[in-house]
């Protein structure tokens, strides 16, 4: 487990945050849910996250301007994209402006915890799990 | 890690530039050295296998039947290997048929056309007014074959990242220049565009095991899910959909299927004329 991993985690539906927090927390992530993408951003600029997860669309502020957000104010800081509307010119686009990961919803909270134990590896942390539900990627 | 899936209007000239670009980026080059594997798994002959792929040769005593199968064995190939990801791909039509994944770049080299006619003055020892005229025809035939086949027009730029013309550019600048695009980010595998590939590959598994018994398909995958298309009388669509759902559930990866039927209105016309 890797101690004290900072996750933020954008999502503007609120069932996002409730089931990914606990299934993060389980890895040793402390994670700050927001809903709203202003209320992130000032987060953002208090704090120096690990790790940024972000969905893409979104009312007023989407992901892509988080994702430049958290560029201008840190490099150290991995962004990870969600999406419900996943489409190849703009995984394209969110790889060009420094995305991490790009991940597709729906999907399973192994495949978003595979996904931040190798941001924690680039990190030079660690975070070890083993697989609760099926991977069916 | 990325894919380069490289095509040409002259089957040689792109083949050398596959080659120097897999050499330069170390990435392994899949090509048409595949075909005998394909043959073998298909049992269909590998000739008929290569003549797939030939847009302008005979089609006598080639069914569509076995055309399709012979490309979908192909492509069930191409995508198996394509899921290692640092591939060179040539000469497999995959730019036809592997759509929608960011981390594949897509190249159309263009030889110069001057150099064309005049090889194919040389490979058919006929003049050069006869070779240029040979020359559109078979442009068109290709034009045609990738319309028919995979309803897209391969001679369309916009289906591909970049466009080279060898008229003005060196092919060593060519190499270079792919190479150098293929660096960029966006052109980095994800877990999407994994996922879009392994899709991809389930889904040709999936058809070419429905092919054995049914040729009118179209399957789709996302995860574990499959989704079935085909055409069928009304009676006949209850096993019909049986069979889809036996048959696809045994294929490794799937965990659920999903079977839609629309009625075959030109069998039913058929059978009430």
């Amino acid at each position: 487990m890797a101690k004290g991993l900072e996750v933020l985690l954008l999502d503007d539906e609120p069932i996002v945050g409730k089931r990914l927090k606990p299934a993060l927390a389980k890895i040793g992530c402390n994670v700050e849910v927001f809903e709203d993408a202003k209320k992130a951003l000032e987060r953002i600029d208090q704090k120096e996250f690990d790790i940024v997860v972000t969905d893409i669309r979104m009312d007023e502020i989407d992901g892509l301007q988080v994702l430049e957000h958290v560029r201008q104010s840190s490099q150290r800081t991995k962004v990870i994209m969600i999406t419900g509307y996943a489409m190849m010119a703009v995984a394209r686009e969110a790889m060009e402006k420094g995305a991490f990961d790009f991940i597709a919803k729906p999907f399973k909270p192994d495949d978003l915890r595979k996904i931040i134990a190798k941001a924690a590896k680039a990190l030079g942390s660690t975070i070890q799990f083993e697989n609760s539900e099926t991977d069916g990627s | 890690m990325s894919i380069i899936l490289i095509s040409s209007d002259h089957y040689e000239t792109g083949r050398v530039v596959a080659q120097q670009v897999a050499a330069a980026t170390g990435y392994a080059l899949l090509d048409r050295g595949i075909l005998g594997e394909v043959a073998s798994a298909s049992r269909i002959p590998e000739p008929k296998i290569l003549k797939s792929l030939e847009p302008t040769s005979s089609k006598v005593g080639f069914p569509a039947k076995v055309r399709d199968r012979a490309l979908a064995s192909i492509q069930g190939a191409v995508m198996a290997r394509l899921l290692d990801d640092k591939m060179v791909c040539y000469g497999l039509a995959a730019h036809l048929y592997v759509l929608g994944v960011s981390h594949v770049l897509k190249i159309r080299i263009l030889c110069n056309e001057e150099e064309r006619v005049s090889l194919m003055a040389t490979e058919r020892k006929v003049g050069i007014e006869k070779a240029r005229k040979l020359l559109k025809k078979q442009d068109a035939a290709e034009k045609r074959w990738s319309l028919d086949v995979f309803g897209r027009d391969e001679t369309n730029p916009s289906q591909y990242d970049m466009v080279i013309s060898l008229s003005q550019i060196e092919p060593d600048e060519a190499v270079n220049a792919i190479v150098e695009t293929v660096s960029y980010r966006k052109f980095q595998s994800m877990t999407y565009s994994i996922k879009c590939l392994r899709d991809k590959e389930l889904s040709i598994r999936v058809k070419l095991a429905l092919m054995e018994k049914y040729n009118d398909v179209d399957v789709t995958a996302d995860g574990a899910t499959v989704v079935v298309r085909t055409k069928a009388l009304k009676r006949e669509k209850r096993k019909k959909t049986e069979n889809i759902r036996a048959l696809a559930g045994q294929i490794q990866g799937v965990s659920y299927v999903e079977v839609h039927v629309v009625r075959d209105i030109f069998r039913q016309a058929a059978e009430k004329a």
